[in-house]
């Protein structure tokens, strides 16, 4: 039986390979009762496999073993006897139905089913939904739709839902890279709902990027470097975003290098005025030419719209004078304002930003083709020379230009946008949360890189809310008030950052 | 079988001068790239990831040639084989127009059959001269070619609906246009020259077809253009973002296949000298089978113009040995049938393959 004594979740042993490369290589994690427990690695470290293998999608090397609550679990794991065990998962992104409700959101994979005709029940299904949501003190309809819930009940009902066959008190339940989608603020009410199911007992494994949120929130943390275990159940306490950061990238972390402070005089550069479409109305905005502006706001006030109408993806009205070139953004195409300098570095890069299926050199030519190629000859050495170049600027790794975006790291990927829309030779370079999922190498590199191009005369616009990010890359902030205010602050504090903003709230409520 | 494409510019990067060469181009990277990793089975690997479906064909036609020496190892069963799928390679490439961008068209084989039934009840029964009614033929299928992109790009209804439909649709129009049965043309040796003359001892619409063929993977691989079908394809955001005008791109690869369609069209009537509209239909799997067959070879995971040939003459390869074998009328159905789930089962394979190697 259960063996009080034994801790949550003890995996020893574990390894895993695909082909000639050993991505996981005799890993230890242990996760006592009641503690929130965290797994930091760079992109490509083993800590998804090591995910994957516990929720029994990936078969590890034979050797290994995997415990919980001392009882052994036969592997390859089968996710059955893990979850009767008492692991459950948070998906990335929380895998919700938006179109569904909430009880039916939570009941998938176990509806409760009348007793002859089998059917889904949905009296006691709408009861279960409420007794979990009450566990976690949520107060949410479980008639209401997904879809018109806030990130952060999206967020409660993601763990209502891994948390519907746990028995209270027990199981473990992971959480993979769920704190994505979550804006600062949700963020925090997140954090309150894990500490809240801690003092209950059951234990959390949060697999993360931040490790502000690592640091702050979690009891201790286990590191992984190239599918090794190089921290074992460190106690955060005891650790620095630095000490953990080096354990990860097995070095010292290149430090973003600030902007001097003060203001600098920039020659003029873009200017846009009355700018409208959604999210704006009427707003001017001027930018020298070697200057970074920063723009934020509180997530999903409506400046994440201001890019897409800033680089001709969405229409909108409006002006932008470039070099002394005035482009009417009502008219412009993407093509026109590529043509006139103006690139935008879109946010998904996944989605929007790069091919998936397609190579680096591909993703990174697409461009420029037509400017490079002829109509009946694309032409290959520019395309091979532009890429070898990105990749030895950026460290772009593996310096392969045929290998596909899909295979690389996240922070990689966000490299290979980069080094897209660099190729260009932008004028004006729009840049939609350019951070967003990389580690911290990664990070560094890619805002050196922006600091970089404005260093040769180009102006950029770097659209975030990451706060610690434009207080080390920026000149000035703009703080996104509404749709038709923006106030500029100047500051290399990233929690003067977050007050403007956070007052923008208040003003507003 | 092996396709050459003549070589347009040699100066820039030879290995990279040509679709074939290019597809080889890419292999010589990963052969190096295996040689680097010592490993010594790994070119063999990359070469049979790319080229699986070119080694079974080789089986297939070795064992036919065991089992019948005599009358499958004869030129007549080489000419049998090459000479009659023109019609295909052409139908293929219409279909590989859409599929190349993201879009799927059902409608392939009815707009052909729609051109098809036009030419000779013009010129077979309204004495038309045979030329121009072959320009209205044309002109009719690109037409469809429109109406499919007005309603899928402008209207945004699901390809799937609209082309099963519009198919649908333009088949009955022909079934309208020739009455009863087939309809045929005024004999006119000069139309049937056009494409059944013979050079180098095939067709000329054998050769017609490499040209579009070669034409097509030139297009695809070494022009601006082809890469953005390629990146429309992939991630239509993607390309949208990076300027590229995708709802244009997507209209013209529906344009596109109807007006290929149409030369389908002319390709049939003058080689067989008439058309049953009820047959259209017939046509449409072995092109699918045959499209879908290319994304197990040449490159791997992407339809491609060269792939689509080899997987048309593969599949004809095996019919043409069973029927010899005796084995006729339904072996068609079961070999094309098969063939396609085969085709999609080996391409996901290769594309698993490739990524865990």
């Amino acid at each position: 039986m259960t063996n009080p004594a034994a801790p949550r979740l003890a995996v020893s042993n574990i390894s895993k390979t695909f082909g000639p490369t050993c991505v996981l290589h005799q890993a230890e994690l242990v996760v006592q009762p009641g503690e929130l427990h965290a797994l930091v690695g760079q992109n490509g470290s083993g800590k998804s496999t090591l995910v994957k293998v516990l929720t029994g999608y990936h078969t590890p090397g034979s050797g290994g073993s995997v415990a919980v609550d001392g009882e052994h679990l036969s592997l390859p794991v089968e996710w059955a006897a893990a979850h009767r065990a008492g692991i459950a998962v948070v998906h990335q992104d929380f895998g919700l139905l938006d179109h569904l409700s909430v009880a039916e959101n939570i009941g998938v994979g176990g509806y409760e089913r009348t007793r002859f005709l089998r059917r889904v029940d949905w009296r006691r299904q709408r009861e279960v939904a409420a007794r979990v949501l009450g566990e976690l003190q949520l107060d949410i309809e479980p008639t209401a739709l997904v879809g018109n819930l806030s990130a952060s009940h999206r967020a409660g009902v993601a763990i209502a839902r891994a948390m519907r066959d746990l028995v209270p008190g027990g199981g473990l339940v992971i959480l993979d890279e769920s704190t994505r989608s979550l804006g600062r603020q949700e963020l925090s009410q997140f954090h309150e709902m894990l500490r809240r199911i801690r003092s209950t007992g059951t234990s959390m494994l949060l697999v993360s990027h931040s490790l502000d949120e690592v640091l702050t929130q979690t009891d201790r943390v286990t590191v992984l470097r190239d599918g090794r275990v190089v921290g074992a159940g460190l106690a955060t306490a005891e650790q620095s975003e630095q000490s953990v950061a080096k354990l990860m990238l097995g070095r010292d972390v290149d430090d973003v290098d600030t902007r001097p402070a003060g203001e600098s005089h920039y020659a003029p550069g873009v200017t846009i005025t009355g700018l409208s479409g959604p999210g704006a109305a009427s707003l001017d905005i001027a930018i020298g030419a070697g200057e970074i502006v920063g723009l934020t706001g509180l997530p999903g006030s409506g400046f994440e719209q201001l890019p897409y109408l800033l680089s001709g993806a969405t229409p909108a009205s409006g002006e932008l004078t470039i070099d002394s070139t005035a482009l009417s953004l009502a008219r412009a195409s993407v093509a026109a304002c590529i043509r006139a300098g103006v690139v935008l570095v879109p946010e998904r890069r996944d989605r929007d930003g790069l091919a998936m299926s397609l190579s680096i050199r591909d993703n990174i030519s697409l461009p420029t083709l037509t400017r490079h190629g002829r109509p009946w000859w694309a032409g290959r050495g520019w395309q091979a020379t532009q890429t070898d170049d990105a990749i030895a600027t950026l460290g772009i790794r593996p310096n392969a230009p045929m290998r596909l975006i899909q295979e690389l790291s996240g922070g990689n990927q966000q490299k290979v946008l980069l080094a897209k829309w660099m190729s260009v030779g932008p004028r004006f370079m729009i840049l939609h949360e350019p951070t967003q999922a990389v580690d911290v190498g990664a990070r560094s590199d890619i805002l050196n890189a922006v600091q970089r191009a404005a260093a040769s005369g180009v102006a950029v616009l770097l659209v975030s809310v990451e706060a610690s990010d434009l207080a080390a890359a920026c000149d000035r902030v703009l703080v996104y008030d509404g749709p038709d205010h923006l106030t500029e602050i100047r500051s290399t504090d990233p929690d003067t950052i977050l007050d403007a903003v956070y007052a923008t709230a208040a003003a507003a409520s | 079988m092996k396709i050459e494409t003549p070589s347009p510019q040699g100066i820039e990067e030879t290995q990279y001068a040509t679709p074939a060469a290019d597809a080889a181009g890419a292999t010589t990277a990963l052969l190096t790239e295996a040689r680097k990793s010592a490993d010594r089975w790994a070119w063999a690997r990359a070469l049979s990831s790319r080229y699986a479906l070119v080694l079974v064909w080789a089986v297939m036609a070795i064992a036919y040639l065991v089992i019948m020496p005599d009358k499958f190892g004869h030129m007549t069963s080489v000419q049998a084989i090459f000479g009659s799928q023109q019609l295909l390679v052409f139908l293929a490439m219409a279909a590989l127009s859409t599929l190349i961008v993201g879009e799927f068209d059902l409608s392939v084989a009815s707009v052909m059959g729609l051109g098809a039934t036009i030419i000779p009840v013009l010129d077979g029964t309204h004495g038309v001269k045979i030329w121009l009614a072959c320009l209205v033929a044309l002109a009719a299928c690109t037409l469809c070619g429109v109406v499919n992109a007005f309603f899928i790009v402008k209207l945004n209804v699901p390809s799937l609906v609209v082309t099963l439909g519009s198919g649908t649709l333009f088949i009955g129009i022909a079934k309208l246009l020739a009455g009863a049965g087939a309809v045929s043309i005024i004999p006119n040796n000069a139309f049937r020259d056009l494409t059944q003359l013979v050079v180098l001892g095939m067709p000329i619409s054998f050769w017609y077809g490499l040209v579009l063929c070669g034409a097509f993977a030139y297009v695809c691989a070494c022009t601006p253009l082809g890469r953005h079908l390629m990146f429309v394809g992939a991630n239509r955001e993607v390309a949208r973002l990076a300027g590229i005008r995708v709802n244009r791109i997507r209209s013209g690869s529906y344009v596109t296949a109807g007006f290929l369609a149409g030369l389908a069209a002319i390709v049939v009537v003058s080689s067989v000298g008439g058309f049953d509209p009820t047959s259209a239909a017939t046509y449409l799997l072995p092109t699918l089978a045959a499209v879908f067959l290319s994304t197990a070879v040449v490159q791997p995971g992407q339809f491609n113009a060269i792939g689509a040939v080899i997987g048309i003459y593969f599949l004809e390869t095996g019919i043409f040995g069973l029927q010899l074998l005796g084995l006729t009328g339904w072996i068609q159905d079961v070999f094309y049938g098969g063939g396609l789930v085969f085709a999609v089962a080996l391409a996901t394979i290769v594309r698993q393959h490739s990524k865990s190697a």
